[in-house]
């Protein structure tokens, strides 16, 4: 466990900005990639080992660092929302509703599409709680995060094997 | 990397740029209405998607900011022509940090309300990157296979 720390403290630091607004206007889609980058530099300083890092190891470090950015977002999100009974999606439903409008297709469509966010609204307004939005949001963090700290560790390994390197020589 | 393993990279890379154009593509094919809440849902958590920050094409928004979609194009061109070209040789990461430069600069700039939001800027600072991105990417994911190689022999 104590190996794989530094994946765990920048994990939940990224769940947290992820879902902070202001925090994640200006991290964008480089919070995960950046924290995982963090973490492999965590993870030298911690053992004072600065020996070349794997890209096995950095992609490892990305994975985790998704992973727990993922579960850390999901469980704040789920709070947040129940709680204050409101979400990114509830607070642009309306807008979602006037872009759906324009599209042109039949009435039909477009009642069915409605209904399926409709539902999701209602039942976080009502109740604070919507199984489906959760489910998405975690499987979306999860699969996303992942991906995204992959990438971050395999750019991190190489930044930092640069950086050592240079300062070896 | 051979052409296969840079082909899977490529098609994803392909049906992820395409999903922030969702809204571009409904009115050609009707039926992907139906991907739309999900894919905001899932474009949402990885960008803040500012109303001000998103491009428009014909009236249709794109469902990232101006810099995420310059980040997934440049990955998207990058990923086209290494489809077909060998993987630069890069032995540091110098080029990285110049293709990251604009971005920084910009998002540093425009924070602190020295210009405002300019969406070719962003568009185009998070393009360089992306371009760049994808070297590094591939040329991490050579390394990896090369200790995987050196660990079986």
């Amino acid at each position: 466990m104590k190996k794989y720390l530094s994946p765990l403290i920048v994990g939940f630091g990224a769940g947290v900005l992820s879902i902070v607004p202001v925090a994640k206007s200006f991290g964008c889609c480089l919070i995960i990639p950046v924290a995982a980058f963090i973490a492999l530099l965590l993870e030298q300083k911690a053992n004072n080992d600065y020996s070349k890092i794997e890209i096995k190891q950095g992609l490892l470090f990305g994975l985790l660092t998704g992973l727990y950015a993922a579960l850390f977002g999901t469980i704040l999100d789920f709070f947040i929302t129940f709680i204050t009974k409101n979400n990114d999606i509830v607070a642009t439903y309306s807008e979602l509703q006037k872009v759906i409008n324009q599209f042109p297709i039949s009435e039909n469509l477009k009642d069915n599409v409605m209904n399926i966010l409709g539902n999701v609204v209602e039942s976080i307004r009502t109740s604070g709680i919507s199984l489906i939005y959760t489910f998405s949001v975690l499987v979306n963090n999860l699969v996303l995060n992942s991906v995204f700290g992959m990438l971050g560790g395999i750019i991190g390994a190489q930044i930092l094997n640069s950086r050592n390197q240079k300062n070896i020589t | 990397m051979n052409f296969y393993l840079k082909l899977i990279f490529f098609i994803l890379i392909f049906v992820w740029v395409l999903g922030i154009f969702i809204e571009v593509l409904i009115p050609q094919f009707n039926n992907l209405a139906f991907l739309y809440p999900y894919l905001d849902i899932i474009y949402s958590h990885v960008c803040h998607q500012q109303p001000e920050k998103i491009l428009s094409i014909n009236g249709h928004n794109l469902l990232v900011c101006s810099r995420c979609a310059g980040i997934y194009l440049g990955s998207f061109v990058s990923a086209l022509i290494l489809l077909f070209v060998p993987i630069i040789k890069v032995n540091n990461i110098k080029y990285l940090i110049f293709a990251s430069v604009p971005m920084f600069i910009d998002v540093i700039l425009y924070s602190l309300g020295v210009y405002t939001y300019s969406k070719p800027v962003a568009l185009f600072s998070g393009f360089l990157f992306g371009i760049a991105g994808i070297i590094y990417i591939y040329k991490g994911l050579q390394i990896l296979l090369a200790e995987k190689r050196e660990e079986e022999n």
